[in-house]
Parts: C-alpha cells; sequence; structure tokens
C-alpha cells in the first residue's frame, strides 16, 4: 500500500474527526481504497459532513453538479487531489 | 430483509397503477373509482404482503382484529390516491375540496426567503402536497426520492407531468445531499419522508403505536447540518374528492450536541414519530406502507 502525502493524511484526519471514525487510523487509509459504499463505507450523510468540513478547513465548496464527482469521491487519493487544486487557504 | 418494501408494494402495484392511471384518464373519475373495487378485490384476494402488512397495522391501530372488511377498505383508499395522483399530475386540481391547516407557516417561511425542510410520511397522499405546491403556488420545492426501485411509478409520473419530474433529487450517490444544500441555499424547502427505512440508512428507533419501530436518522441529521427549520407537513385523503393538508412546525433549528448526538437525535426522530401517531390514528386507512413494517422488532 501506497504510503500517504502530507496533504492525504490531512485530509484523512479531517475526515475521521468529521465523521468520528472510531477505531480507524489515518495513516492506516488506503489513499485509493474507495471513500463511499466499500472501503471507508460512508454514505451521502456523510458527504455532506466532509463537504461542510472541507468548506470551512480549504474555503471552498463540493458541488453536485461537478461532472467529475464520480473521481473525486473515488478515494482519498483523488479527493486530496481535488483540494489541492481548488483550495484557497 | 429491510429491502423487502423496496421490491413488494412497488412491484404489486406497478401494474395496476399502470392500469389505473390509464383508465383513471380516459374513463373519468366517476368510472375510474368505480373500476377500482373489482381491482382492489383482486389485490386483495391474490397479494398477500400487502394483505398481511394491513392486517398487521389495522391490528395494531384499531387494537383489535381487523376484518376482511377493513382490509379492503385500506386497500381501497389506497388506490383511490394512486387514482387521484393521476389526475393531480395531470394537473386537474379544480376537481379536489382540498383544505389547507397552517399553510400560513409555509408562507412566512417561503416569504422570508430561506429553505427549509418539508418532512412528510407515506401516511396519505404527499402527491397532493407537491402537485399544489409547485404548479399552483410555484414554490420552490425539491423533493429528495428514492427513484431508482421506483421506476414505474416515476415514468408514469415523469410522462404526466414533467414540470413535477423537474423537482426530484434523486437520492443516489455521495452528492445526493449536496444537491439538497445547494437547493437549500437557494431557498428551495427540500420535501423529503421520514417513515420508511431503506437498506444503508441509518436508523433510530423510536415507539410508534406502542410498539419500537426503526426509523431513519436521515432527515434530522439533514436539518441539523444544515441549519435550517423542519415542518412536518401532511397530506391526508378524507374520502370523496376531500384532501386535507397539515403543516406544523417541528424545529426552527436542530442542534445536536456533539457529546450527546445520540440522544438529541433520539429526541428529534420521536418528536416526528409522534406526531406521525397523531395523524395515523386521525386517519389509519391513510398508511400506505404496505409490507412487514415491524419486522426486525424487539431491540
Amino acid at each position: 500500500m501506497a504510503a500517504l502525502s502530507p496533504l492525504e493524511l490531512e485530509v484523512a484526519r479531517l475526515i475521521i474527526s468529521t465523521l468520528n471514525l472510531e477505531g480507524v487510523v489515518a495513516e492506516d487509509i488506503d489513499p485509493d481504497a474507495p471513500l463511499f459504499g466499500e472501503g471507508l463505507g460512508l454514505d451521502s450523510i456523510d458527504a455532506l459532513e466532509l463537504a461542510l468540513a472541507i468548506s470551512n478547513t480549504y474555503g471552498f465548496q463540493l458541488r453536485s453538479d461537478d461532472t467529475d464527482n464520480a473521481r473525486i469521491f473515488a478515494s482519498l487519493r483523488a479527493l486530496s487531489q481535488h483540494i489541492e487544486q481548488r483550495r484557497t487557504r | 430483509m429491510s429491502r423487502q418494501w423496496v421490491k413488494l408494494p412497488e412491484r404489486g402495484t406497478g401494474a395496476a397503477l399502470g392500469l389505473i392511471y390509464w383508465l383513471g384518464i380516459r374513463l373519468g373519475r366517476t368510472t375510474g373509482r368505480l373500476l377500482l373495487y373489482p381491482i382492489t378485490l383482486y389485490f386483495l384476494l391474490t397479494a398477500a404482503i400487502p394483505r398481511r402488512a394491513s392486517r398487521e397495522f389495522l391490528r395494531r391501530v384499531l387494537g383489535r382484529e381487523p376484518g376482511y372488511r377493513h382490509i379492503f377498505r385500506h386497500l381501497l383508499c389506497f388506490a383511490a390516491t394512486l387514482l387521484d395522483r393521476a389526475y393531480l399530475l395531470a394537473g386537474q386540481t379544480e376537481r379536489f375540496d382540498i383544505q389547507i391547516h397552517g399553510g400560513q407557516l409555509i408562507l412566512d417561511q417561503m416569504a422570508s426567503g430561506r429553505g427549509c425542510i418539508l418532512l412528510g410520511s407515506h401516511l396519505g397522499n404527499f402527491e397532493v402536497l407537491r402537485v399544489l405546491g409547485v404548479t399552483l403556488c410555484h414554490f420552490p420545492l425539491k423533493v429528495l426520492m428514492n427513484i431508482d426501485h421506483n421506476q414505474v411509478i416515476t415514468r408514469f409520473a415523469n410522462a404526466l407531468n414533467p414540470e413535477i419530474a423537474a423537482t426530484i433529487i434523486p437520492i443516489r450517490g455521495p452528492e445526493t445531499l449536496l444537491k439538497a444544500r445547494e437547493s437549500l441555499e437557494e431557498g428551495c424547502m427540500i420535501g423529503t419522508l421520514g417513515d420508511r427505512v431503506v437498506a444503508d440508512d441509518r436508523i433510530m428507533h423510536c415507539r410508534f403505536l406502542g410498539k419500537p419501530t426503526r426509523f431513519p436518522a436521515g432527515p434530522i441529521l439533514l436539518a441539523a447540518m444544515l441549519r435550517c427549520p423542519v415542518f412536518l407537513a401532511m397530506a391526508l385523503y378524507r374520502g370523496g374528492n376531500r384532501y386535507e393538508i397539515y403543516f406544523e412546525r417541528l424545529a426552527d433549528v436542530i442542534v445536536l450536541d456533539r457529546r450527546q448526538r445520540q440522544a438529541n437525535l433520539q429526541y428529534w426522530t420521536q418528536r416526528y414519530v409522534d406526531r406521525l401517531e397523531y395523524y395515523v390514528r386521525s386517519a389509519p386507512y391513510n398508511w400506505f406502507n404496505f409490507y412487514d413494517y415491524w419486522q426486525e422488532d424487539g431491540f
């Protein structure tokens, strides 16, 4: 399993603290595993909660009409890359 | 097991629904309503799961063993509202005598320009509310809906009224509630039904008709995250061409304390369930959850 980049680790920690994922260690998250459904098993309520946290932390909004959503939500790595591109802080 | 309703009632009513819509629009409401009697009788005799579900529910709400005539009346009430849905979607609202209670709450909320959540149920016909809101009042209303396992109903509804079809937010994938948030920020009302648990829903156990019952936690969680008011919305069929719509303020804002999240969630979900029970008792034959509602009871 690939090691996490600093931003991936930061986003992993944000996910864990925002969603109260007990027993999940940031360093152990597979950056290429799915976040929703399989993998971490997040649902649409988690997605909204996470989107709110991302907008507070990184200063931009995830949008429902982004045609890249399937890719953005696919994994920790993809989400982190998207944050890297869009962050305003 | 909890997927049971997904396939059964929709499949069971799917064929009948097509028939009812087709006949209803072509033959008119009077003839359509007469035809509901043999159609309902057919379902009473052949559809074991809705029949069993109806009996179980009526036994609980009436407090005695229901007879076939009660179950027939229950299924007929459902069929009548399905037929009326065809007229409503076709824009024929003038056929109906619709009384609205608490409408000022919604008018005031809309005037404020802020969005809100309309929390409904499968008690009665939410479609009445939707059609009136969207086509007559031009309220910005979006409805969260499971459309994937609801295809027959959705297809007919879309064909009858594309304007209504455009107001659906399909429950599908992580962006579902992002869409709900964006709509709310534009000042929309978000309609959602709080009385059915679907496969992966987070659940709360609430007291309902004297029994521990599972309810989805989603609507209250959504309201808490979006920090918006929640209004209870029920549209009950009162027989003939009469409908009554009820609005109540359930919460101005729902705050889930981080340390007491579960307890707060429980409190608000139970508040909804208590009001639901009140309306269920006022119109028991409007209960349109024809599946084994208490399947995993006893916790």
